[in-house]
């Protein structure tokens, strides 16, 4: 089996623009506790800030895009996919091809990078 | 040159300065920092020295140049921080002419109204970047605090740039989302301006920069049918001003406003936009709500009977392109003129509900007939829902206006739909 980790934190402590001995402390146990997994990690990433992530909302088959993050309703996360896009536009583009069994969301967020 | 009249100068250079610097060197931000900067410049020079004879060009060369000086201390800092300085490839673009400005306003708008964008963001960006207003007095059209407008405009600023957003025009097969977008937009935008009935209005300073963005758009986009729609849709809008509320400033509905007092220069530009929207394409479906407003633009005064069937024929079609509650209820409106109040109300049960709850005129459409439909208590109750949720007093006037028409409540109400208060 595999299973994914998703790691959901309050993002006063580690958003964007915040620095400081307890993000700096957090970061090095990550790092830490990657090298203890070992080849146990498949993959993963940071993400940036949930202010930075666009939906693609599917509505009685209609598909528009918002700003910002999924707001929870009464769908769960049911999955996710890792994709290589050279932007948002690309990305979105993909995010409306994932295939949904009726209404649904797709947040699209911006990965961490050394960028 | 005065201080208004600079102004002037650097507001109608914005869309053009910072479009240019923005798709040259990709960061919004920059671009911003460095027009601000030119202009903080020129207002120092061109007191001492000579205006320049093109100040725009100047503005220009001035910001492009403190936009490449940004970039190397930049660039510097960031070769002093990490030691990358040999994989660090930021150039800055080669070409040093700063004397021709491209013209870019069209990729600034579409970046600026990107559908992930926040809503309230993207008029607001394209208000500040395009027709560079300052942000104070879009905080007033929006009814925020400065400091919230700025920190609106900063987070979206940061999206654009951190989210990976294009400085491209949309590829082909984004172009309908995109274009839909910033129209959308530019509706908002506008909608802002057009809310407040009478003229004083906080909104109303920026009409004027509307029929400007729209005709810049219609220049940048000649192909397009809707541009064109929107920008006579502004106009046939704009031209009513002056007819819009009484001497008590009681907002007086379209179908009894003097055509005497709309302006008949901007209907003639309006025209002439609608003409070449439909040369283009007559389908989408602002074309046909230019077309409604066109139908009402046509009435030379108040004998003339009012063009209801016309307006109902109109909405017809424009429901079998975009069927949403809003066009259904205006289409109802016209229902009730053309085949009475009871006719209306039985369709009126037929648009979601849900969807209309928190929009204000559906309340004031549907007290309207069932006033007129003779469904005195319900009709009583629904004025007062309505008068809950609008805001511009104009239009709450003529609502209570309305309401004291009402006949003696409890008396004949025919429809079986009149509102299951009463059944």
């Amino acid at each position: 089996m595999q299973y994914a980790l998703l790691i959901y934190e309050d993002e006063s402590i580690f958003g964007p623009g915040k620095s400081g001995p307890k993000l700096q402390q957090v970061v090095g146990r990550h790092i830490e506790f990657v090298k203890e997994l070992g080849a146990k990690r498949v993959g993963g990433s940071g993400l940036k800030a949930a202010s930075l992530a666009t939906t693609v909302r599917t509505t009685r088959g209609k598909q528009t895009t918002h700003d910002g993050p999924f707001a929870e309703t009464k769908e769960q996360l049911g999955g996710f996919y890792l994709i290589e896009a050279p932007d948002l536009d690309a990305a979105i583009a993909i995010a409306k091809k994932v295939p949904l069994l009726e209404d649904g969301a797709i947040e699209v967020r911006p990965v961490l990078g050394p960028g | 040159m005065s201080g208004a009249a600079l102004e002037r100068v650097f507001r109608e250079a914005s869309g053009r300065i910072v479009g240019a610097l923005a798709a040259r060197f990709r960061d919004l931000t920059l671009a911003e920092d460095a027009f601000s900067e030119s202009c903080a410049r020129a207002l120092e020079d061109w007191s001492v020295e000579e205006v320049p004879a093109d100040p725009v060009a100047w503005l220009y060369h001035v910001a492009a140049r403190t936009a490449l000086d940004a970039l190397r201390r930049r660039h510097t800092h960031q070769r002093y921080e990490s030691q990358l300085s040999a994989e660090f490839d930021m150039q800055p673009t080669p070409e040093d002419d700063d004397t021709v400005i491209p013209d870019e306003r069209l990729r600034l708008i579409f970046i600026c109204c990107h559908p992930a964008v926040s809503v309230d963001a993207r008029a607001a960006l394209t208000l500040r970047l395009v027709c560079g207003l300052p942000t104070l007095e879009i905080a007033r059209a929006f009814l925020v605090s400065e400091t919230t407008m700025a920190q609106r405009l900063t987070r979206a600023k940061v999206k654009i740039a951190d989210a990976g957003i294009p400085f491209e025009l949309p590829a082909v097969q984004f172009w309908p989302e995109r274009l839909d977008s910033v129209l959308s937009t530019i509706e908002i935008a506008y909608a802002k301006a057009h809310e407040e009935a009478a003229a004083s209005g906080p909104y109303a300073h920026f009409a004027a920069e509307m029929l400007e963005l729209t005709r810049t758009l219609v220049q940048l986009m000649p192909g397009e049918a809707e541009p064109a729609a929107l920008a006579a849709t502004v106009r046939y809008a704009e031209a009513r001003r002056p007819a819009r509320v009484d001497d008590e400033g009681v907002m007086i509905p379209l179908s009894e406003q003097d055509p005497g007092r709309w302006q008949r220069s901007l209907i003639g530009e309006a025209n002439q936009f609608l003409n070449r929207a439909v040369e283009i394409d007559p389908n989408p479906a602002r074309v046909i709500q230019a077309q409604i407003h066109a139908a009402w633009s046509s009435r030379r005064s108040l004998e003339d009977p009012p063009p209801w069937p016309r307006v109902l024929a109109l909405y017809d079609a424009l429901l079998f392109r975009r069927d949403d509650p809003i066009v259904r209820l205006n289409r109802l409106v016209a229902v009730s003129e053309v085949h009475g109040a009871e006719a209306a109300l039985t369709q009126l049960d037929s648009i979601d509900q849900e969807l209309l709850r928190n929009f204000a005129p559906y309340y004031a459409v549907r007290a309207d007939l069932l006033r007129r439909a003779g469904c005195g208590e319900a009709a009583l109750k629904a004025y007062d829902e309505a008068l809950a949720t609008i805001s511009s007093q104009a239009e709450r006037k003529w609502l209570t206006r309305q309401k004291r028409l009402v006949q003696a409540p409890g008396s004949r109400c025919v429809p079986a739909s009149s509102g299951h208060e009463e059944a």
